[in-house]
């Protein structure tokens, strides 16, 4: 085996000079699983006319073969052993190391790439485990940083142990935890308290309320009431590979729904899921810029909600993965999104999280002419109520002392948040008609991802007001945020204020037990402050 | 030029280079005049006979509504340029601009990645240069075209400074 695997997972520090020992290597086996399709095109390539030869009836091999057979082994050898070579070239060149504060990845022998990439600019490590992977008992690990392309820096494969193990390491680096040089003492996985599943069933009842449901019902009616009309039903013929696409996107989001757990730990939020492919997710605490709640109208019969987070690394992705990846909580109940929120805004900076939160899941402004919101959400002035007939009782926005609340959608009910710190810029747009109704709309710019926060329809003194303390809150709050490593981030606050945050947390609906907080000092003392950055 | 309703009260904008309308005047001179030719070529095959479709009326008035609207589009490129601002405050930079639709937007110095200085090739001629600013959003899509180069160096050197002393993590 090689020193990847016999060597000490852990990574002391050692000074510079001995550094290059602390190169790794990835998996042996890690080029075969990743090019198995290589292979196999190999294979097929070879074994295609055997097999169409036997289909056939006819002996398995040609009879004109013989004549030929030299040239076609040496062929297929030579194929194959540039296929195997390459493949042990790429792993022997393919080294890693995380050192001195940075994760530093080696890979190409006729092209050499290194890359690096610093540990406290990590923004989410993701664990995953292709069903070939999984076979084998190996994980990729993705380490992701703030800039929306690639993963900065991708490990495949590791034993999932060791990537575990790596996983740890980094995150504890990462987070400020100061490693005594010499030590060869493994860094303990972080504890974590696990918050939510979704049931499987209720997966596949969400899958089957979805939005894409309705518009696969809605097509197939149109379909038959052609074929109808025009009594020809070959249409249907033509509809086989649209109901195979169909059924793939509704296994995809079923695979990659499948057994999804989110846990916390001092780390930050773990996301698990997948049938056959699984993934692990690890975004730490402060990464996450901006969160949506989603209701479509069907949903609101069993009172499912949805979540989606932008993060930094994550950046938008048309695939499922990426889709999957920005997937805080593909369905659950008001009390698991309520669950969700408390760990991405453990200071909710309101004294009654939970009814402001409800508020801007389900609220409503009251129909009657300019009465005073009852549930604090500043919403759209009656003057604009030709302009927003129906969402002018829903738009909103309420800010926390933390976080900006934007709520929207009559029927699509979505309530989006932003904290404070994580607002990149704003804008403030005014258009003809909304300047002839006395309203305007506020865009928080945020990192790529499915959220795009926009405050709908507020009235101009207000959307001006707001602009104007959302600016010096964003400038306060980035005051407080001075390290990128959580652990060693000051407390926003004095210590009497972060005391009277702490029961807040255990105030929210539903919670079995006291939430995570119990189980932290385990690991270190110094990670009871990870929540306050 | 009078404060809008959605600028921040007590705002005092800096403006442009009124140099800046030529830019926008080459800019509209090619666009629009290429469309408007393209557009009229139907017009006169159709005068000259070669063509018989479309009917007449319609290779006037397409050309023609085409002309109506870059006329007015020309009109109002010195209201458009006299509307782009810009206010730097203690810890943002304040840009607003246009007219009809109408957007101001604030970008916390310590939020800018890097800032860029473009110069293209009529605004070289005229001496003046477009001021880019990159947050980590893609969205925040803050040009402020149209400054004098001195101007334009001095803001980026101005916010450089700034943006390092109040740098936050994203």
């Amino acid at each position: 085996m090689s020193p990847a695997d016999s060597a000490a997972v852990s990574l002391p520090d050692k000074p510079e000079a001995t550094v290059e020992n602390d190169w790794k290597r990835v998996h042996p086996a890690s080029p075969f699983v990743r090019g198995w399709v290589a292979l196999a095109a190999v294979g097929f390539f070879f074994g295609r006319d055997a097999f169409e030869r036997m289909l056939q009836g006819r002996d398995f091999l040609d009879p004109n073969l013989n004549g030929r057979v030299p040239w076609l082994l040496a062929g297929g050898a030579v194929v194959l052993l540039l296929t195997v070579g390459g493949f042990i070239l790429s792993w022997y060149f393919t080294r890693y190391q995380v050192a001195g504060g940075y994760v530093r990845v080696n890979t190409g022998f006729l092209f050499k790439q290194q890359r690096q990439a610093r540990l406290d600019r990590v923004q989410a490590i993701d664990i995953v485990q292709p069903l070939l992977a999984r076979i084998f008992g190996l994980a990729e690990l993705k380490f992701e940083v703030a800039d929306a392309g690639e993963s900065a820096v991708r490990l495949a494969y590791l034993p999932l142990d060791q990537a575990k193990q790596l996983r740890a390491t980094i995150l504890a680096r990462a987070a400020g935890v100061v490693i005594e040089s010499g030590t060869t003492e493994e860094i303990p996985e972080a504890p974590e308290h696990v918050v939510l599943s979704v049931p499987p069933a209720r997966l596949i009842g969400s899958l089957l309320l979805s939005e894409q449901t309705i518009g696969i019902l809605i097509g197939a009616a149109v379909v038959i009431a052609t074929s109808v009309i025009f009594e020809n039903n070959a249409i249907f013929l033509a509809l086989i590979p649209g109901i195979l696409g169909i059924g793939a996107a509704y296994w995809s989001s079923f695979n990659k729904g499948y057994n999804f757990t989110a846990a916390i730990s001092p780390d930050g939020i773990r996301l698990r899921y997948g049938l056959l492919d699984t993934q692990a997710q690890t975004v730490p605490p402060g990464r996450i810029q901006a969160l949506m709640v989603t209701q479509p109208p069907i949903w609101r019969i069993f009172g499912w909600y949805r979540m989606h987070v932008n993060v930094a690394g994550y950046g938008v992705s048309a695939s499922s993965e990426g889709a999957a990846r920005t997937m805080l909580l593909p369905v659950g109940l008001k009390s698991d999104v309520m669950r969700m929120m408390s760990l991405v805004l453990p200071d909710p900076g309101i004294e009654d999280p939970e009814r402001v939160f409800t508020a801007g899941l389900d609220g409503l402004a009251p129909a009657g002419p300019e009465s005073a919101p009852n549930d604090g959400f500043i919403t759209t002035p009656r003057r604009a109520r030709l302009l927003a007939p129906l969402g002018r009782r829903r738009n909103g926005f309420f800010a926390t002392r933390t976080a900006l609340l934007i709520r929207s959608g009559r029927w699509w009910h979505t309530l989006v948040l932003v904290p404070h710190q994580r607002t990149q810029s704003m804008a403030l747009h005014q258009g003809p008609l909304a300047r002839r109704f006395g309203v305007a709309d506020l865009v928080l710019h945020t990192t790529a991802g499915p959220v795009s926060p926009r405050v709908f329809q507020a009235g101009v003194e207000q959307a001006v007001e707001l602009f104007d303390q959302q600016a010096a809150r964003a400038r306060e709050a980035r005051k407080r945020q001075t390290s990128e490593q959580w652990l060693a981030q000051v407390a926003p606050q004095a210590p009497e204020v972060a005391a009277a945050a702490r029961p807040k947390d255990g105030s929210l609906p539903e919670e079995p037990a006291p939430l995570e907080r119990p189980e932290q000092p385990q690991t270190s003392p110094q990670q009871e402050d990870r929540h306050d950055g | 030029m009078r404060t809008e309703a959605i600028d921040p009260p007590g705002v005092q904008w800096l403006r442009v280079s009124p140099k800046y309308v030529t830019v926008r005047l080459v800019e509209w001179a090619i666009g629009n005049v290429l469309m408007l030719a393209v557009l009229s070529l139907p017009l006169i095959f159709v005068l000259l006979g070669w063509w018989r479709w479309p009917p007449l009326w319609l290779a006037i008035t397409v050309p023609a509504v085409m002309l109506v609207l870059a006329l007015w589009r020309l009109v109002l490129i010195p209201r458009q340029v006299r509307a782009i601002g810009y206010a730097e405050r203690n810890d943002d930079l304040l840009i607003r601009r246009g007219i009809f639709f109408q957007r101001t937007m604030v970008v916390p110095y310590g939020r800018m990645q890097y800032v860029d200085v473009a110069v293209g090739p009529v605004e070289r001629g005229l001496g003046l240069c477009t001021l880019k600013l990159h947050t980590a959003s893609a969205g925040t899509n803050a040009h402020l075209p149209g400054l004098p180069a001195e101007e334009g160096a001095r803001l980026r050197e101005q916010l450089s400074a700034r943006g390092e002393a109040r740098l936050a993590g994203l």
